[in-house]
């Protein structure tokens, strides 16, 4: 294994960690708020995820928004790996490997795009 | 108990399981939140597409680091994986609940089929905990957990180490129906996902597949790795261990792809997704630590009488 490409492994897997790791403490937290207002999973539907509620939920320690922010966190960490990965095989000249990933990227776009529509 | 604390509990319970039996935490996530909790089967599914991202990025983290996985022919084949995951969504939510629990106890059916005949082939008396070891690791065929459960305990063996099946270059091998009459690539791209001791062979067979895989995982809520590992092991000639850790890398974006499809229509409830992923996180981790020191026949025999007896209960759902 060439020297670039150990780089671009150690790379991804530090952005697959920190993902993660931000991801499941944002959770974490979630569910000890959850447990700490007596919130019952499986009562009502919680209210549509709307992005201008994040910052004042998390200041009023409301669940919601860090379970979101976790959810979204998660979801996104693979995405943000083949970002990396993009640009470690663009700096390194693999044109071949930056069309895969655009490709992946593009295939991600359209699952945002296609489902929003839908809604 | 309140009722989060339980999804913690329950999902850490399907982590660790799925760690210590090598099946896929989608397996054990769905019939748990369907069957146990009473969920919406599609809701179940899209609470299960974030704990598979969580468990197998945070393992396949651990893999390219070791450098295990082969990240250029994981990229390449998850182009396919995504595109059938994003499809495999889009369909969910157009069929009958009835037939996801049918499609769903056809594949507990197998599975507990896979863990039985793998059972009964290495049904061998052996010297305790310690040699029941080798069985969990062996297990990747079935899936990804074992690669989350060797991945977390640290105990994944670099590429080129003993027991990282990378010792010697070889062809694919010819199994079957696999087998063809020009097994390796002449395409130079192709070529060029090789990893140093293997060749890869069969792409556009690995290209049909990683379609398939995507499809499923999205319709099941699984990683599918049931799928991917034995299609790049055995049609594409990727060593085994290589196989799981690459799975691993690209169930993430797999289940990313359709977990988009599930999060903006309304799919993924926060409140269960969130106690659920900490807890299947919490017990993969508890698992992989816990797997030297168990022998897992007894518990792979005693899963195998629940996984059928959950398979019917699908199926009786399914039916109505």
């Amino acid at each position: 294994m060439s020297g670039a490409a150990a780089a671009l492994d150690r790379t991804v897997a530090r952005v697959l960690r920190w993902g993660i790791g931000a991801s499941i403490a944002l959770l974490a937290v979630g569910v000890v708020l959850m447990v700490a207002t007596g919130v019952d999973p499986l009562g009502p539907p919680p209210p549509p995820f709307d992005p201008t509620e994040i910052v004042a939920g998390i200041l009023a320690l409301d669940p919601l928004p860090f379970l979101w922010l976790g959810l979204i966190i998660a979801i996104a960490t693979p995405s943000l790996r083949v970002l990396a990965s993009l640009v470690g095989y663009a700096r390194t000249g693999q044109r071949r490997m930056v069309v895969v990933s655009v490709g992946i990227l593009v295939v991600i776009a359209l699952s945002v795009a296609l489902s929003s529509v839908a809604v | 108990m309140t009722v989060d604390l339980v999804l913690v509990a329950g999902g850490a319970a399907a982590g660790a399981f799925g760690s210590l039996l090598g099946l896929g935490g989608g397996v054990l996530i769905v019939p748990l939140l369907t069957l146990g909790f009473g969920l919406p089967l599609r809701e179940a599914v899209g609470v299960s597409l974030v704990s598979v991202i969580v468990t197998s990025s945070a393992a396949a983290g651990v893999y390219l680091e070791r450098h295990v996985a082969n990240l250029r022919l994981g990229m390449t084949l998850e182009l396919f994986t995504a595109a059938g995951a994003l499809v495999g969504g889009l369909v969910a939510f157009a069929l009958p609940e009835r037939v996801l629990a049918g499609l769903f106890a056809a594949l507990l059916a197998y599975t507990a089929f896979t863990m039985a005949r793998r059972g009964l082939s290495r049904g061998a008396p052996s010297a305790g905990p310690a040699a029941a070891a080798p069985v969990v690791a062996s297990a990747g065929t079935a899936g990804d957990p074992t690669a989350i459960a060797d991945a977390l305990s640290g105990e994944a063996p670099a590429a080129g180490e003993p027991g990282g099946e990378d010792a010697a270059p070889r062809p694919p091998r010819r199994r079957g129906w696999l087998a063809g009459s020009s097994p390796t690539s002449s395409m130079p791209f192709v070529a060029s996902l090789a990893g140093p001791d293997y060749v890869i062979g069969r792409f556009p067979v690995g290209v049909i597949g990683s379609v398939f895989a995507g499809v499923i995982s999205a319709l099941l809520g699984v990683g599918g790795g049931i799928i991917k590992v034995p299609l790049m092991n055995l049609a594409m000639g990727v060593p085994l261990r290589v196989a799981t850790a690459t799975s691993n890398l690209m169930i993430g974006i797999t289940a990313s792809a359709s977990a988009i499809v599930y999060f903006l229509r309304g799919g993924i409830d926060p409140y269960v997704a969130g106690p659920t992923a900490v807890g299947v996180f919490l017990g993969a981790l508890a698992g992989a630590r816990a797997a030297p020191r168990i022998d897992v026949r007894i518990l792979r025999l005693l899963f195998v009488v629940v996984l059928a007896y959950t398979a019917v209960q699908m199926a009786l759902r399914a039916i109505g």
